[in-house]
């Protein structure tokens, strides 16, 4: 069979990168292709290289009947049929389903915008090739997420004329009944006969709706697998990570036993009632989709957000911070999700940006002690193993594995006695993560309490020794990290005991 | 949760229930307001905020209805009465035939809009922002051009857009009725229009569906630097010329109907017919406490004070993720 899109030999390099590494990708005609690898493996750049944002420096990028082409714009590559479901939305709240689908391809008739049309048409789309039952005068904020998603691909596809559709990690913000509806609306166009490329963290989702899969590591497709099922699963981790699970994480030794952090019956903004402790030396993991509570229940622990009810203990104390200064005053550190508004002072060099927590131990009243501050700057460099090694450059330049190991640095530079890390190897690569994991790790060591919150499974599995997992704001299931897998904790966080496939 | 959304739906009623009170109380305290002698001097009265405002709707539909960062214009009503004064000074002081007047007008308008334009799309300055400071200097260049003096203008077709009448209405209702009609049209009735809606809804959106929002942006504020023109003539035949500090209640107003009108939209948003329907109530308010004898300076202060209800519903409602 002719494949729809054969990309062969495809490199990208990004200053200092290389994103892609004669990389490829062939997907054969109607058939679902999974796309998978850690973040940083090349799966964006690979989709950009086809949507013609990036141009490649060496590489073929063969669509349908048109052979080599070596130079791919979004033009072309939209009248060649190829459509993109981005992850993020992009639909305007106060639009009609209508309006949004017709959205910069309206239909004009003589009289001025022809509704009844587009009506009708956007509501047979959504019967006939998604299966869902949408009002297309309903307004996209009355809508559920899983039925915008539906909203966003009928948009892609409206024109008839897609042959091609890649889905960007289209169930993340989804709750698992969710899930059924945009399968079943990939079913529908699978049996249009539209190809599909699908780009998922979820392996679950991956071997359910896939009939091949392609693996990325380091800018390379370092496997393909023609046969799909769910026995895959294991050597497909193994192949996006490139060692065994085991070698990627330290070791866990945990030893004391002693409460170091208590939440009893805690409720607050998107999450209620919610016990749980955390002793020195122990880490702890946060799972939960986006919307579970995750995040908030992170920035009450900090004194972002308010607590509604229930109480907080640490150290045996009463604990209710109310604001992030006082959080830090009783011992609290915070790795913020996003790094780079929340953690770092961008322009400012990393000899500030470390020691920004611990002032009073570097200065005087009135004087801050440059030498000391270098000094203990240059250590901790030394210690996080910080590329390039020079204290003196801004963050803004750094990678974002590096940005990160500055944060983590100006805590341990600070000590403490509760971490609390919020997604903390987003946009990592792989080498770094390595280092970050053992780094956390060291923390525990050093008899602090940590709480890691993430969204990939794995890392939690790895990194902890407790497991617990938050589901539309309540806690539901709490595990030693040894007693969960991969499927079991995915399953956990899309709800259900045997997940959201099945 | 549901307590927070309740009192979101209760907070967009606001505007509409400050509103119907103050008709209410009007119609107690002066019942002969309602007649339609009256309803037809309001209604006068009403035309050149129904013009701007029109404007103002485009620029806020195509910008976005966040007051801070989305789309606004300030510099309308100065648009119109520098129009208005080129025009006053030419007929009046320079004997220009009134079409020749008018063209330099709508010159000078469309200078101001495209001004606009370039510092918001270009410059990349908040809207808030550039179009206050082209304001400012606008107003600034009108005090030279009319030493801050009045111009009496005489010219048979503005005597006509306040005096003369189309089958039985007056000739100025009938031509800002119009006027709506076609601003109505071609921001909710055409591709263009949906495109412009997108732009405002959701830049990013709209951008990555093939619109150029920037397009979008500039020809935005050069609407309604043409609305502010066309509300030049009907300024001068208000007030039977030029005359300086017009600009002050008009912009308060344009704002104040604007808004207002997002109120009464099913959607909540700033519509073009939602902008001229808050002038008429706007300039029927204005009547309304002037013949029940309230001081000027009250009237301005309340004003003030309902726009400051209607915008901080309208933020109230459309604010944060708690």
């Amino acid at each position: 069979m002719t494949p729809i899109l054969d990309m062969a030999g495809i490199s990208v390099t990004f200053p200092g990168v290389k994103a892609l590494d004669k990389a490829m990708l062939t997907v054969l005609p109607g058939e679902v292709h999974g796309l998978v690898g850690e973040n940083g493996a090349g799966k964006s750049t690979l989709i950009k290289v086809l949507a013609g944002v990036y141009a490649p420096d060496e590489g073929v990028v063969s669509l349908g009947d048109e052979k080599h082409i070596s130079t791919l714009t979004p033009n072309l590559v939209h009248t060649a049929g190829v459509r993109f479901i981005h992850q993020e939305l992009h639909l305007v709240p106060h639009f009609t389903v209508a309006e949004s689908v017709f959205m910069g391809q309206e239909i004009s008739g003589r009289f001025g915008l022809d509704k009844s049309t587009m009506n009708a048409r956007t509501e047979d789309f959504l019967r006939e090739t998604l299966n869902a039952d949408i009002s297309p005068r309903t307004l996209i904020r009355d809508l559920g997420t899983a039925e915008r998603k539906l909203v966003q691909i009928s948009r892609a596809l409206i024109d008839g004329r897609a042959t091609l559709v890649v889905f960007d990690e289209p169930t993340a913000p989804l709750a698992s009944d969710e899930v059924d509806r945009l399968f079943a609306a990939i079913g529908g166009l699978k049996s249009k006969g539209i190809a599909m490329i699908y780009v998922s963290h979820y392996l679950r989702e991956i071997t359910h709706i896939s009939d091949r899969v392609t693996v990325l590591r380091n800018g390379k497709a370092v496997k393909v697998f023609n046969e799909v099922s769910d026995q895959i699963t294991d050597p497909m981790i193994s192949a996006m990570v490139g060692r065994e699970i085991a070698e990627m994480f330290p070791k866990k030794e945990n030893t004391s036993n002693k409460k170091l952090f208590e939440a009893r019956e805690l409720s607050g903004m998107g999450f209620s009632q919610v016990n749980f402790d955390v002793a020195a030396g122990e880490v702890l993991g946060i799972a939960g989709l986006v919307g579970s509570g995750r995040e908030e229940l992170i920035d009450t622990i900090y004194g972002l957000l308010p607590v509604t009810s229930g109480s907080m203990t640490l150290k045996a104390e009463a604990y209710n911070p109310k604001r992030p200064a006082k959080a830090v005053k009783a011992g609290v550190a915070l790795v913020p999700r996003d790094r780079r508004h929340d953690g770092l002072v961008l322009d400012q060099p990393v000899i500030d940006n470390i020691n920004l927590a611990s002032l009073e131990e570097v200065s005087t009243v009135l004087m801050e002690k440059r030498g000391v501050a270098k000094n203990r700057a240059e250590a901790m460099a030394n210690q996080l193993d910080l590329r390039p090694r020079n204290v003196t450059m801004i963050p803004r330049l750094l990678s974002g594995g590096n940005q990160q190991k500055v944060v983590l640095g100006r805590w341990l530079a600070k000590g403490g006695d509760l971490f609390i890390l919020d997604e903390p190897t987003v946009g990592v690569d792989v080498g770094a993560k390595v280092e970050i994991y053992a780094l956390i790790r060291e923390l525990a060591a050093q008899g602090s309490a940590v709480i890691v919150s993430s969204g990939d499974p794995l890392e939690l599995l790895g990194l902890s020794d407790r497991i617990m997992v938050l589901q539309r704001g309540f806690l539901a299931a709490s595990h030693d990290a040894k007693d969960v897998n991969v499927d079991s904790l995915v399953a956990l966080t899309t709800g259900g005991s045997s997940g959201a496939i099945e | 949760m549901i307590a927070i959304q309740f009192v979101r739906k209760l907070l967009e009623w606001v505007p509409v229930a400050v509103f119907a009170l103050m008709f209410i109380f009007l119609g107690i305290e002066a019942p002969t307001l309602f007649t339609p002698f009256t309803i037809d001097l309001m209604l006068k009265q009403a035309v050149p905020t129904v013009v701007v405002s029109l404007g103002l709707a485009v620029v806020i539909i195509t910008g976005g209805d966040d007051v801070v960062s989305g789309g606004i214009d300030l510099s309308i009503p100065a648009a119109a009465i520098i129009a208005a004064a080129i025009i006053a000074d030419q007929v009046t002081n320079h004997g220009t035939a009134l079409p020749i007047a008018l063209a330099f007008a709508l010159l000078a308008a469309i200078t101001v809009g495209a001004l606009n334009a370039f510092l918001v799309v270009m410059i990349r300055m908040t809207p808030l922002l550039a179009t206050l400071a082209s304001s400012v200097a606008v107003v600034g260049i009108t005090k030279m051009i009319t030493q801050s003096k009045r111009i009496n203008v005489t010219d048979p077709f503005i005597v006509f857009l306040r005096d003369g009448t189309v089958i039985g209405l007056s000739a100025g209702v009938v031509a800002a009725g119009l006027l709506t009609l076609i601003y109505w049209f071609l921001m909710h009735q055409t591709r263009w229009g949906m495109q412009a809606q997108a732009t405002g809804g959701g830049r990013e959106a709209a951008d990555i569906s093939g619109i150029s929002t920037k397009r979008y942006q500039a020809i935005s504020f050069l609407l309604a630097a043409f609305t502010g023109f066309l509300a030049s003539m009907f300024v001068l035949a208000r007030g039977s010329g030029s005359s300086p500090g017009t600009e002050e209640n008009l912009l308060l107003e344009m704002v104040l109907a604007t808004f207002l009108g997002a109120a009464f939209s099913p959607r909540r948003k700033v519509t073009v017919w939602g902008a001229a329907l808050g002038a008429v109530l706007v300039a029927m308010l204005s009547v309304g406490f002037k013949s029940i004898g309230v001081n000027v300076f009250w009237t301005g202060c309340i004003k003030g004070a309902l726009i400051l209800i209607v915008v901080a519903s309208a933020a109230a409602t459309t604010r944060g993720r708690y």
